[in-house]
């Protein structure tokens, strides 16, 4: 209900309505309320998981196969025996796929970046207005702590910063739920949720730019490479750098325990605390 | 005779000098807090008021020796009286509590927005909430045992500085 611009007059009574809804549930409400989070928001980051989703099934097959032409290469013994006529014949193969792997996302990261961007241009549209021009670092200090959290309630710690080593996809889905499901959230945790998508974004959507730039100079070298069939560390290199940031990185996952629970004890509330 | 006279006129002199001199604002000797507390109101109340911060750091130290809840009412009672006696003001006093034994940051009191004012000295702002977390560290771990007070401003500081990076930079795309 951000904009409400009616073209017919049945438009303009639903814009009426939803415009004093709004304003009923703005006056019951006794703090200011932020909207991070309006549906254009919400439905870009649908959008950009199933984008992610149909890349990785894309590649997923592809990267089955690579895998599969690796091992096989490796039990040849082709590892040093480059001139073996067959061994040429594997490495070739393995380079077709690779090429493959490349022209999937070539094709399919436009659409990709394009989500992305959307959505980081909404969110950054929403984080300017609503925490960098409406707040003063005093308010934004008590919207992130939420008044006063009940006494030994542990705090909402919706600490993602997108270093998950999950699946693309699934990171987008998990955002799109939070977000989704955040009407029973408090303003707190959405404004770390949406400084966290949103510094996820920007950096997304920097390294789908150069990865864009990088592909077509990746697939000219492979091109070449095709009429000696050699493979290079470049290649492999890249391939692991594509499965770790699509299927997820394992050894990312490790948790450290945290500090031991707080004292218990009726905490004490000084006249002068603020 | 007339130089024994000269040497009682000087000692005489010398001891009411002594006597008028400032006196010495000596720290609390006692490792018991109330002691401590008692000692410092007499030392502030009797000319020292110019060591507050030493007495006030002193008084922590006492605290962390004999680390309890109860503490923090110790330090906002005596703090609540320096503004009574005008050693200190209101907003000092509140600053000193808050400093050390609240969650929030005192570093970021501040009447303008975020895009025009927090975020050109962003860099400023964040090392001061870390100084700041360091007497949190002191006033609410070491002196009143508030673990989960201690933690959530950890986590608060990092969620400042998440959301300021992200806010910063939506507002330096906008202009």
């Amino acid at each position: 209900m951000e904009r409400c611009i009616p073209r017919t007059t049945a438009a303009a009574a639903l814009c009426l309505f939803a415009l004093a809804a709004t304003g009923i549930a703005a006056a019951n409400t006794n703090s200011p309320t932020i909207r991070l989070f309006p549906t254009t928001v919400v439905e870009d980051l649908r959008q950009t998981s199933s984008v992610a989703q149909e890349m990785e099934t894309g590649l997923q097959e592809v990267i089955g196969r690579l895998d599969q032409q690796q091992q096989l290469y490796l039990e040849s013994k082709c590892d040093g025996a480059e001139d073996d006529s067959g061994c040429q014949r594997l490495a070739k193969q393995i380079g077709a796929t690779y090429l493959d792997m490349l022209g999937i996302m070539e094709e399919r990261l436009p659409d990709m970046e394009h989500t992305v961007n959307n959505t980081r241009l909404s969110l950054e549209k929403r984080l300017r207005s609503e925490l960098g021009n409406k707040m003063t670092s005093w308010t934004l200090q008590e919207t992130l702590l939420g008044g006063n959290p009940p006494e030994g309630a542990s705090a909402p710690s919706p600490s993602l910063r997108g270093r998950s080593g999950m699946r693309l996809s699934e990171r987008f889905k998990q955002y799109y739920k939070l977000v989704a499901s955040s009407s029973s959230s408090t303003d707190q945790s959405l404004a770390v949720l949406a400084s966290d998508i949103y510094l996820d974004m920007e950096e997304t959507s920097t390294l789908i730019a150069r990865t864009r730039e990088e592909i077509a100079r990746a697939t000219l070298i492979e091109q070449l490479n095709q009429s000696f069939g050699t493979i290079t560390p470049e290649m492999m290199e890249i391939v692991g750098g594509v499965k770790s940031i699509l299927f997820g990185d394992e050894t990312s996952n490790v948790v450290i325990a945290g500090p031991p629970p707080g004292s218990v004890e009726q905490a004490y509330r000084s006249p002068l605390e603020q | 005779m007339k130089s024994a006279t000269l040497l009682v006129a000087f000692t005489a002199f010398a001891l009411a000098s002594c006597a008028s001199s400032p006196p010495p604002c000596e720290g609390p000797q006692t490792r018991n807090l109330a002691a401590a507390v008692d000692h410092v109101k007499g030392a502030l109340g009797n000319g020292c008021a110019a060591h507050f911060d030493r007495y006030y750091d002193d008084l922590l130290r006492t605290a962390e020796g004999d680390p309890k809840p109860e503490n923090k009412r110790v330090f906002s009672e005596f703090l609540v009286w320096s503004a009574d006696e005008g050693i200190l003001s209101q907003r000092q006093a509140k600053e000193y509590y808050n400093r050390y034994f609240n969650v929030k940051f005192m570093t970021l009191q501040g009447d303008y927005n975020n895009c025009s004012h927090t975020c050109p000295r962003r860099d400023r702002v964040l090392l001061d909430m870390e100084r700041e977390l360091g007497d949190k560290e002191r006033g609410l771990l070491k002196v009143s045992l508030d673990n989960s007070g201690y933690y959530r401003a950890d986590e608060l500081f990092k969620e400042v500085e998440l959301v300021l990076e992200a806010t910063c930079t939506a507002c330096a795309a906008g202009r």
